[in-house]
């Protein structure tokens, strides 16, 4: 019981650690989502020269450890005397720059992939019905492709958000105080493993049980047409 | 310009609403048209018919130019289509005018094609609202008002995958009908339907063939085809083999090939 007392005087080391887990998450996720859209795109019409080095790049960062490319850039980075000297070493110094760099990335090639496949997945049929009604190339994206082929994605898309929040606990290993970070730390000082890192778990399932519901709520507004009756 | 021909027409002589001349169409080395003509005047319903593989539906989606033709020149309510020779086929370098067009002539498909994300009023309004830049509420009205035609009134917030395949047909008849197209274009409306929903799109059909409205239905259905139209099309290995009035072309058959496939199509 003790362990847990001095665990609730520790509240403010797991906020800060529920405040850093977040903010990667949620400014990762912002970021490589405004980025796949476009990129799927280019993929799904096969545009020369772009299409391939997307794929080639979704592939290395897909190919590789998060973990890795984090180390990468942040300890990497340091050993090449032009990056040390160029007008971007004061953000690229930062663990968190580093950070939100691979979350993004990272998330990014697999969102491109998921977005490409639902795209891919919208009916020829309604892509024609939106040409034959005359429709320009962008109002048949925005108005028929894009709706369908996000609604189909929301699954994947919610399963990548959680897979990135698990990921986000490799912030603990280069200086950040996320969650495990502020497990760790609570260890650190009174070896109490146990509390320390069930209060972070907790949180975890908290934060998770948070997007479930939201993913919930919006597959029940954006998803009615694909529930039938039975099914 | 093409302004200019609109006007004169509307004034002067009867126009047709669809010229089609010498339209051909190849796929790589496969040749799907070779040279099919068609003139739809103003309340002609016209069928084609014809094997499948003989280009009936490519023709038709020639008109619309969903399929882009190898050569021939096409016209719609005198304004003629600005269509060049490219590497592959004609182009057309005048997006606005393609889109203008296309809004002018309603289609429906075989396979529905409703955008299944929206309601069925969703489906309906779109085209007037994005395409034709109606206000919300006129869109609705003009929606509800096609609906309540086709029968689907009561359906109107249901989505695609709620409804029968022929609730959907006359779904999409009434998203063709919305645009208040000059002619709908049908591309075997009934074949994708169980038999026992057919009869029910084909009323509405009937019903807008008996209105007056200009349509080229391309068909399986002789017995439509025999009773509805003004013109009948026998397309044979993408050429027209024989055309003329129901009566003549579908009773008095001159050709074999189209006596045969009265035949088969018979039974």
């Amino acid at each position: 019981m003790y362990a847990w007392q001095v665990a609730l005087d520790h509240i403010p080391l797991f906020l800060t650690g529920l405040r850093n887990t977040v903010l990667l998450l949620v400014v990762s996720t912002i970021i490589a989502s405004v980025f796949a859209v476009p990129l799927a795109l280019v993929l799904t019409r096969k545009m020369p020269v772009a299409a391939p080095i997307i794929e080639a790049v979704s592939y290395v960062f897909r190919g590789t450890p998060l973990i890795v490319q984090v180390y990468l850039l942040y300890y990497g980075l340091a050993q090449f005397a032009f990056i040390r000297t160029s007008v971007l070493w004061p953000w690229l110094r930062e663990a968190w720059t580093c950070l939100l760099i691979a979350f993004s990335l990272g998330t990014c090639a697999y969102l491109v992939q998921i977005l490409r496949g639902a795209i891919e997945a919208v009916p020829h049929g309604e892509v024609e019905a939106a040409r034959a009604v005359g429709m320009t190339p962008f109002q048949t994206l925005r108005i028929v492709v894009l709706p369908n082929a996000f609604r189909r994605a929301l699954p994947s898309y919610e399963n990548e958000i959680i897979f990135l929040l698990h990921a986000t606990a490799i912030a603990s290993l280069v200086t950040v105080i996320d969650l495990v970070g502020a497990g760790r730390n609570f260890n650190t000082i009174y070896y109490f493993t146990y509390e320390g890192f069930a209060i972070a778990g907790v949180i975890y399932l908290a934060i998770v049980g948070v997007i479930r519901l939201s993913f919930g709520l919006l597959e029940r507004r954006l998803l009615v047409h694909l529930r039938r009756a039975g099914i | 310009m093409p302004s200019v021909d609109r006007e004169s027409g509307a004034a002067g002589a009867i126009q047709p609403i669809i010229v089609a001349d010498r339209i051909c169409k190849d796929f790589g080395s496969l040749t799907v048209l070779r040279g099919v003509s068609l003139e739809a005047a103003n309340h002609d319903v016209i069928s084609i018919i014809g094997a499948s593989g003989s280009g009936k539906s490519t023709f038709l989606r020639c008109l619309n130019l969903l399929e882009m033709p190898t050569s021939g020149e096409i016209s719609i309510q005198g304004e003629k289509l600005d269509l060049r020779p490219g590497p592959e086929g004609l182009v057309s370098h005048d997006k606005a005018q393609v889109r203008r067009i296309r809004s002018s002539l309603g289609m429906v498909f075989q396979g529905f094609n409703l955008w299944s994300h929206m309601t069925v009023l969703e489906n309906v309004m779109a085209a007037p609202v994005h395409v034709q830049g109606k206000s919300k509420a006129e869109a609705r009205e003009k929606a509800e008002h096609y609906l309540q035609r086709v029968g689907l009134y009561e359906k109107r917030d249901a989505y695609p995958a709620f409804m029968s395949g022929g609730q959907q047909q006359r779904a999409a008849i009434a998203r063709a009908l919305a645009m208040e197209p000059a002619a709908v274009l049908f591309d075997e409306p009934t074949s994708a339907l169980d038999p026992e929903l057919v009869g029910e799109v084909l009323k509405v059909i009937r019903g807008l063939a008996e209105e007056g409205r200009t349509m080229i239905v391309v068909t399986h259905e002789m017995a439509f085809a025999r009773d509805v139209s003004s013109k009948v099309l026998f397309l044979h290995k993408g050429e027209v083999e024989e055309a003329g009035p129901p009566q003549e072309v579908l009773r008095q058959p001159r050709s074999e090939r189209l006596r045969a496939f009265l035949t088969r199509a018979a039974v």
